[in-house]
């Protein structure tokens, strides 16, 4: 009985979106769509939406990358939202890994190959992910691979040595500072234009390290975030060790 | 090892992630003044970088770069893809051979190399060769898989395994 109305159940649903989605001209012209304005150039057109990103991205925004250029400028508070999940996911870890007793584990020395190694590494990994985060607006990349890098730095020192501790305070203000500079430079755009995040810097020349106003700002600022968030959430997973 | 100002160190590092930085932004297309502003970024990173980094990655700072040094490591280079290129063989000759000449083990050998990163570039050069393998370090004692075992004589294995390798890392890294 159960299963006979489970099964009607997914039936109703599949026919209830099948449905909504035959309306939907995925792939299509848009010229099926009502003449679309353009707020920018004060015209109407029927570009498809996509088209639309792609011819005026570039001048909307001064990023070459257009996947950041959604993400950073036309979708920056959503992404501010991202960040801020990211920020509660690792409070959470913290809360949940942490033992009133503190619950000291043994731990064996690893292998010199590794030691040395990651010693040798870790400032060369660190260099690459802000050179992933920093050219953000110019190859594919940007803020959160870059974090992750750096994090994958972290936890090289992590695996290399079992008493390595990354300190809390400088993680929460490294974290701080970059979460701070996103919203301030969020606030600043308000106050210039009206309007939150707006791209108040010049635009320099495209594909020039110095582009597209505040999205290499914001960039680095994510990256920064997403770096000693995701090592705080390595650091606390690692527990407290002897 | 007499003891190296941190500055030394620091500018070590800084020169190391420049030069990295500097390879990875280049492009042949690219125009002088678009390279300027990446210079410009990478100098600020790197700084950066080494300051967190620089303690870690060098106990003898700039005379790393002594010419000698880099001399011994150019010619450590051909010596290295040489002794690659005969153990290919031999073990391509060990997979062939229908014989199947094979004799693994874990053999135990002992260098002189004292400084860490020495031992690393000893240890991954004998990895890096087909046939042997580094599978711990403990002190100067190295724990060897290899797939011929030749000898179990500690100084023997070490001279068939270490080859010519280990004269001139001592001129790179000692």
């Amino acid at each position: 009985m159960k299963k006979a109305l489970a099964i009607v159940l997914a039936i109703l649903i599949f026919i209830v979106f099948a449905l909504a989605f035959v309306k939907i001209p995925f792939g299509e012209k848009m010229s099926t769509y009502p003449h679309y304005y353009n707020p920018i150039t004060n015209q109407t057109s029927n570009m498809s939406l996509p088209q639309h990103y792609l011819t005026y991205g570039k001048n909307d925004t001064g990023a070459t990358n257009m996947v950041t250029a959604i993400v950073v400028d036309y979708r920056g508070f959503d992404t501010l939202g991202e960040v801020t999940v990211l920020f509660l996911a690792s409070t959470g870890v913290g809360s949940l890994m942490y033992v009133e007793n503190k619950v000291k584990k043994k731990v064996r020395r690893s292998n010199a190959v590794v030691e040395t190694g990651s010693k040798l590494l870790f400032g060369f990994i660190i260099l690459f992910g802000a050179y992933i985060f920093i050219h953000g607006h110019l190859t594919p990349g940007g803020g959160f691979p870059g974090g992750a890098v750096i994090a994958s730095a972290f936890l090289l020192l992590y695996l290399a040595y079992p008493k390595f501790h990354a300190k809390h305070e400088k993680l929460s203000v490294s974290e701080s500072i970059a979460g701070l500079t996103f919203v301030i430079v969020g606030l600043i755009g308000l106050i210039i234009a009206g309007y939150f995040l707006y791209n108040f810097l010049p635009f320099g020349l495209p594909t020039y390290l110095f582009s597209a106003g505040v999205i290499p700002l914001i960039y680095v600022a994510i990256g920064v975030k997403v770096g000693s968030e995701l090592t705080a959430i390595v650091d606390s997973m690692m527990g407290v060790r002897e | 090892m007499k003891k190296v100002s941190n500055a030394n160190r620091f500018a070590y590092a800084f020169l190391a992630f420049i030069i990295v930085w500097c390879t990875l932004t280049f492009s042949p297309r690219i125009k002088p003044d678009q390279y300027l502003e990446e210079f410009i970024g990478g100098v600020v990173i790197s700084l950066i970088a080494a300051a967190l980094s620089y303690k870690h990655l060098s106990q003898r700072g700039l005379y790393n770069l002594s010419p000698k040094r880099i001399g011994w490591f150019f010619a450590y280079i051909p010596v290295f893809i040489w002794a690659m290129i005969k153990a290919n063989f031999d073990v391509a000759y060990r997979v062939l051979s229908p014989k199947k000449p094979i004799k693994p083990g874990i053999v135990r050998i002992r260098t002189n190399l004292k400084n860490p990163a020495g031992k690393l570039a000893l240890a991954n050069s004998i990895t890096l060769t087909p046939g042997t393998m580094t599978m711990q370090i403990i002190d100067d004692k190295y724990y060897i898989h290899w797939i011929y075992v030749q000898s179990e004589d500690e100084k023997e294995a070490g001279d068939i395994i270490k080859g010519e390798f280990e004269k001139y890392l001592k001129e790179v890294f000692e």
